[in-house]
């Protein structure tokens, strides 16, 4: 029993790490009033020990606590991917937080508590675990969104952020309902045992549709898309990168875990839902960002559109896509942040300065900002030789071999589209003279190094493509 | 290794470039070309190992979990094109240096160049198709930067922009074709899915990934309705126009045709889609170009015409046609690239590029003239330049074209006679007659800058004289990858007086009157002005300038910022989806054995019902709030009927502190506000009413379902034995569940603290901005 216990904790150690984690974080900030060096360093260190935790429980796939939580494998995988995401966020918003106000040091661990709740969310193999995990994971965000409160804009993104949020899980909640009414458990391992049984029940196939609800909200795909824009635009904007790499990621790792490896809803009503989904994502996401005129606001539509080509994967269902989406993960988790870093370089301390046309001249100031920059953005649109492409790529293949060449189709025309807007802030950035008013960055060192690792990060992997997909790849 | 180690060392080269910007321009233009120059010697020493189908295959692991590696081939066709971009690049790559002598950010130029040729270094020898989009793309983004070189002209940073939506649009059409092509074919080698062609012909995917790989490789080769971004491309400095735009680039598209003609080839859609797009681009080019007035424009709407007649020649698929399309290929390379050249050399001495002011050049400008002239008479097909050789060749492919040869001939002949117009306005009129207008403006540029045109004009030369020198050695191998067989290739100057010959002679005079009534051509051109929107170029535009709006539009529909309408928008999803499966689905029996209702919970909904009433009609948020608390309260005393007091005291607790929070916070709201209209207030109705509906169906459903586990029982019939006790109730909450009940204290605890928390800030505390 006590033999059980400790091995179940030694494989569940990256979670149970950023517990403790975050709990001295919290006891730090709680003791000293200092500034915020030794939460970050702490945070920062801490992160790293988990993530060096992350990879060394790897082997050890399997379930701990009585078949309620996912170990190694898979779960270290998405470990790994979230608390990169968190460590590059840290470095880069360390300069940042300070510019705008936000140097709190509950900062620091909200974020690592957003980042326990990502990986207990993409880990859980109890529903119920799965659900606190989302829970733990959002309610954090909720106050990060709104950590500059004085901010009128950050102040409306987090409230709709919170009651939308709640709204939403409250589909989750009622969807595990439904599923426990009718199967009489929550393990999710139990009920992939009769899932053929349970696919022709209404009552299941319901409940599996309202968790798809909380999902999809999560994940920012259309129609439960609404709150993306604004919160993306009013939030700060390291919280907003945290929130569409990191969040969107767990929201991902944990449907594929849940729909695609586990439960295997191949080529059910919820295919067709999910591919409904996914193609209103593409499109709505894709057209409605050609108008945008701020950067935050452009990319919150430009990562509904990433959900949807996401979403494809997740129809297609199987093993290729599942390595292919958590591949699309890494690479878009690298882009992103980097992307809203650069723009969080330049932002104004009052939270202005974002719009497209404040990167006028950018190269002129900072030529490697938008150099790198630039290459973020051809790796949105999917341009190769970097990371973006092989994640369309993936993807699309997965599709096609299973037998949704159409979804493909309408992947490819919308990337086309989406090629408009995300040229354009090349243009503005390498073609158009500076404004008037002239921003210069501020990073810090700690900014220049995370942002020069995402860039590596694209770059390498986007041409040696295997890194990252020999640990993706078999995990089930 | 042959394959590899060029376009490695090139794009080592690229990243380095940006520092020759302390190096004089004609310095670094000529230590940057002695690196193709080296490598278009040593590919020249291959080409014994490439006759009869010889290649060689260099393999390494990329990516081997999907089985993509690295795989570049070495055969005909590849080393044709490979020796095209090293040479006529090392040529370029002297003449930019001459051309951007001085100029400040003449480093990133080198650097954009030098990745623009690894790129398409890569494209020509690729063997794995994924490789081969992946220099694709790259080369669609090598061409987006130098045609945006000049990054203050609001025109360039358009047209670059334009070319790259274009290409870029086609080049992932082109990865749809290509992973299509992947399923059908089993494999992404070329090497490979030669020996399955038969498989993928009959596959159902064969049609969709050819319709997709002829878009991508149409865009780039700019054939009818795509070509309109190669004369916009002319914004680029001159020795980009003549190293992308007429002599390498935009034959991607051509290479990648005649590369999977052996897969594709043979089939009606095949021979049919590009007969007719190619003769239609031949024509349309040729009908464009004829107006201009523009030295960089005649030439771009003439390289438009040559490549429709490439596409044609490999869409006709014989030996005869791939025969032709291989010495064409060479011969436009040649005559082209030099006239571009040429014109940028014009332009840059001379300081205009309008044909018009230009005349009497030559006397100026020798070297360049010379140039000039031996590239027009090969682009006229004048004997003995290989010009003529190609043209011939041309004529009897066609005479023998499997069907509608008098079409294509006819169509051939208009073309070409534009193109000897095109010759003589471009390569002639500038250098003769009267003395230049500034002649003491125009002068002859340096040994740079007439070095490379003159020396493609002399190829063609040297090679029309002598045209056994590349026929069996670099022809035929080529000739053979397209056609995947062996085909004889003697290539002859003269082969006595025939109907091809009398075809070619009929050309030249009908071009010379056309460049003698040019005048006339002009102004009726200009009168037959096509509206542009029907043009694909205005349709383009339209559609780039309309985009933005339609978005905006659209953003204002579904984005408006109300929180209400998203909840709204939320609703409507939920209950179209559930309501449709709840409709859809069969055996949807509600379960209606509800035992006896007593007394007290008929009440109890009553009141619960009476109290929700009372929350929409209030007119005070603390009517709400109280009736809101009603309904909470009552659920607990339903719990309590039902014999669940753990959950009722939960309950209780839960509603005590959500109404204390609610009061605290509407403390600091404003009073109700105005109310939305009548028509708004019953949507908003019927929303909420069928939401209700569909959760209370599920949820009736829901409690029918009989679950195996009845763990009622094991509780009962452990109480007394295992906890000692005899309230069941009680020993689940204290007992086997104590850790529960802990937790749930707890969090009210903490909850309650932060409510007291909240409230002490509340006053010391000054208000939120």
């Amino acid at each position: 029993m006590m033999e059980q216990l400790l091995t179940d904790s030694l494989n569940t150690a990256p979670i149970t790490g950023m517990v403790i984690l975050s709990l001295i974080v919290v006891m730090i900030n709680a003791l000293k009033k200092e500034p915020l060096a030794t939460e970050y360093w702490v945070s920062l260190v801490g992160i790293v020990i988990n993530i060096g935790l992350a990879v060394w429980v790897f082997p050890e796939r399997g379930t701990a606590f009585s078949g309620s939580v996912m170990t190694g494998g898979y779960a270290s995988v998405t470990a790994i991917i979230f608390l990169t995401a968190a460590a590059l966020t840290i470095m880069l918003a360390r300069v940042y937080i300070d510019k705008i106000g936000a140097n709190f040091g509950e900062f620091f661990h909200l974020i690592l508590f957003v980042t326990t709740g990502m990986m207990s969310f993409a880990a859980g193999l109890d529903l119920l675990v799965t659900f606190v995990g989302l829970e733990l994971m959002s309610i954090p965000l909720y106050v990060l969104a709104g950590i500059t409160r004085r901010n009128l804009k950050a102040t409306e993104a987090a409230l709709k952020y919170f009651l939308l949020g709640a709204f939403s899980t409250g589909f989750f909640v009622y969807g595990i309902g439904l599923i426990y009414g009718m199967t009489g458990t929550t393990k999710i391992l139990d009920i992939a045992q009769n899932i053929n049984a349970y696919s022709s029940e209404p009552l299941f196939m319901v409940g599996a549709g309202l968790m798809l609800v909380g999902f999809a909200f999560k994940v920012g795909a259309v129609p439960f898309h609404m709150w993306v824009p604004d919160v993306y635009e009013g939030s700060p904007t390291m919280v907003s990168a945290f929130m569409s790499t990191g969040v969107k990621a767990a929201a991902f790792s944990a449907l594929l875990l849940v729909f695609t490896a586990t439960f295997d809803f191949m080529h059910s009503s919820i295919n067709t839902v999910v591919a409904v989904l996914s193609v209103a994502s593409m499109v709505i996401g894709n057209i409605v960002a050609l108008s945008q005129k701020n950067f935050k606001r452009m990319l919150a539509y430009s990562s509904i559109a990433h959900a949807g080509y996401m979403l494809i994967g997740i129809t297609a269902g199987g093993g290729v896509s599942i390595a292919g989406v958590l591949f699309y993960l890494v690479a878009y988790m690298l882009t992103n942040l980097g992307a809203f870093g650069i723009a969080s370089f330049i932002e104004n301390s009052d939270q202005t300065g974002t719009d497209i046309d404040d990167f006028r001249g950018l190269y002129q100031r900072h030529p490697a900002l938008a150099v790198i920059l630039g290459v973020f953005m051809f790796s949105l649109i999917g341009l190769p030789p970097f990371a973006g492409f092989f994640g369309k790529y993936y993807i699309f293949v997965a599709a096609i071999e299973n037998g949704y060449t159409w979804l493909t189709i309408v992947g490819v025309i919308t990337s086309m589209i989406s090629v408009y807007y995300y040229l354009r802030v090349v243009v503005v950035m390498f073609f158009q003279p500076e404004g008037e008013q002239v921003q210069t960055a501020r990073f810090g060192r700690e900014g220049a190094f995370a942002l020069a690792v995402a860039a590596a990060g694209v770059l390498l992997i986007g041409v040696f493509p295997s890194v990252v997909l020999d640990w993706v790849s078999a995990l089930f | 290794m042959e394959s590899l180690l060029p376009i490695l060392l090139i794009l080592i080269a690229a990243a380095f470039a940006p520092l020759l910007q302390r190096v004089p321009g004609r310095v670094a233009g000529w230590g940057l070309a002695l690196l193709p120059g080296a490598f278009f010697i040593h590919f020249l020493t291959l080409l014994p190992a490439v006759q009869n189908g010889g290649e060689r295959l260099f393999t390494l692991p990329w990516i081997p979990t999907l089985g993509i590696s690295l795989s570049f081939r070495f055969e005909g066709l590849s080393l044709l094109f490979a020796l095209l971009v090293l040479g006529v690049g090392a040529l370029v790559l002297v003449y930019a240096g001459g051309y951007l002598a001085g100029h400040a950010r003449r480093g990133r130029f080198f650097s954009f160049m030098l990745l623009f040729m690894a790129s398409m270094l890569g494209v020509v020898l690729a063997d794995n198709l994924l490789l081969l989009f992946v220099f694709w793309e790259m080369t669609s983004i090598a061409s987006y930067l130098l045609i945006g070189f000049y990054t203050d002209k609001e025109k360039s940073r358009r047209s670059a922009l334009q070319a790259l939506l274009v290409t870029g649009f086609g080049g992932l059409a082109l990865l749809a074709g290509i992973i299509l092509t992947g399923v059908a074919g089993g494999s992404y080698d070329i090497a490979a899915l030669l020996s399955s062609e038969e498989a993928l012909r009959t596959h159902g995917l064969y049609l969709p990934a050819l319709l997709l790989i002829l878009l991508g490789a149409f865009t780039k080769s700019a054939q009818v309705p795509f070509h309109f971004w190669l004369p916009g491309a002319m914004a680029a400095p001159a020795p980009v126009s003549a190293y992308l735009h007429s002599a390498t680039m935009v034959k991607a598209g051509v290479y990648l045709l005649a590369r999977l003609n052996p897969v594709f080839g043979g089939t009606e859609e095949w021979h049919y889609l590009l007969t007719l797009a190619g003769g239609a681009t031949m024509v349309i080019g040729a009908f464009l170009a004829a107006p201009q007035t523009d030295l960089k424009r005649l030439l771009a709407y003439s390289t438009v015409s040559a490549l429709g007649m490439l596409v044609m020649l490999i869409g006709l698929s014989t030996d005869l046609a791939a025969k032709a399309a291989m010495v064409f290929l060479v011969v436009h390379s040649l005559y082209k690239g030099a006239l571009f050249m040429v014109a940028g050399v014009i332009d840059h001495q001379a300081g205009s590029r309008d044909v018009r002011e230009l005349h009497g050049l030559a006397r100026v400008m020798p070297f360049t003239a010379a140039a000039a002239f031996l590239a027009a008479l090969s682009m006229t097909g004048f004997p003995p330049l290989l010009g003529f050789i190609g043209k011939e060749l041309m004529y009897e492919a066609k005479m023998q074209a499997p069907s509608a040869s008098v079409f294509l001939l006819v169509a051939g002949v208009l073309a070409n006679a534009v193109n000897i117009a095109v010759a003589l306005i471009v390569g002639m009129r500038p250098f003769v007659g009267r003395k230049p207008v500034r002649p003491g403006r125009a002068h002859e540029g340096p040994v740079s800058l007439w070095l490379g045109p003159l020396l493609l004009g002399l190829g063609g030369l040297v090679f029309g004289l002598f045209p056994s020198l590349i026929g069996r050695t670099l022809i035929e191998p080529a000739v053979q990858s397209v056609r995947a067989e062996h085909v004889d290739v003697a290539l002859k100057l003269w082969h006595g007086i025939n109907p091809v010959l009398m075809l070619s002679l009929l050309t030249i005079v009908v071009g010379v009157l056309m460049f003698l009534l040019r005048l006339r051509a002009r102004r009726v051109a200009a009168e037959l002005r096509v509206p542009e929107l029907l043009l694909p170029g205005g349709l383009y535009r339209r559609v780039v300038d309309a985009l933005p709006g339609a978005a905006g539009r659209m953003v204002r529909h579904v984005q408006s910022g109300y929180l209400r309408a998203y909840l709204f928008t939320i609703l409507v999803v939920f209950i179209l989806l559930a309501g449709y499966t709840f409709l859809k689905l069969p055996g949807w029996p509600i379960d209606t054995g509800f035992g006896d209702v007593s007394f007290y919970s008929v009440g109890l909904v009553v009141l619960m019902i009476a109290a929700t009433i009372m929350v929409l009609v209030a007119r005070t948020r603390l009517v709400a709030i109280a009736a809101l608390g009603v309904i909470g309260f009552g659920i607990a005393a339903i719990y309590v009927i039902y014999s669940a007091p753990d959950l009722a005291i939960t309950q209780i607790l839960v509603e005590t502190l959500t109404v204390l929070i609610f009061l605290f916070v509407i403390r600091h709201l404003p009073r109700f506000g105005v109310r939305s209209s009548v028509p708004t207030q019953l949507r908003d109705a019927v929303v909420a009413v069928f939401s209700g509906i569909v959760v209370t169906l599920y949820s009736l459903k829901a409690s029918g379902v009989q679950l195996d586990t009845a763990i009622s029982t094991f509780f009962a019939e452990n109480s007394l034995p295992a906890a000692f006790g005899r309230n069941v109730v009680n020993v689940i909450l204290v007992d086997f569940r104590a850790m529960d009940t802990l937790g749930e204290v707890t969090v009210l605890a903490v909850a309650a603290i932060g409510v007291y928390a909240m409230m002490k800030l509340r006053r010391g505390n000054g208000r939120v901005s």
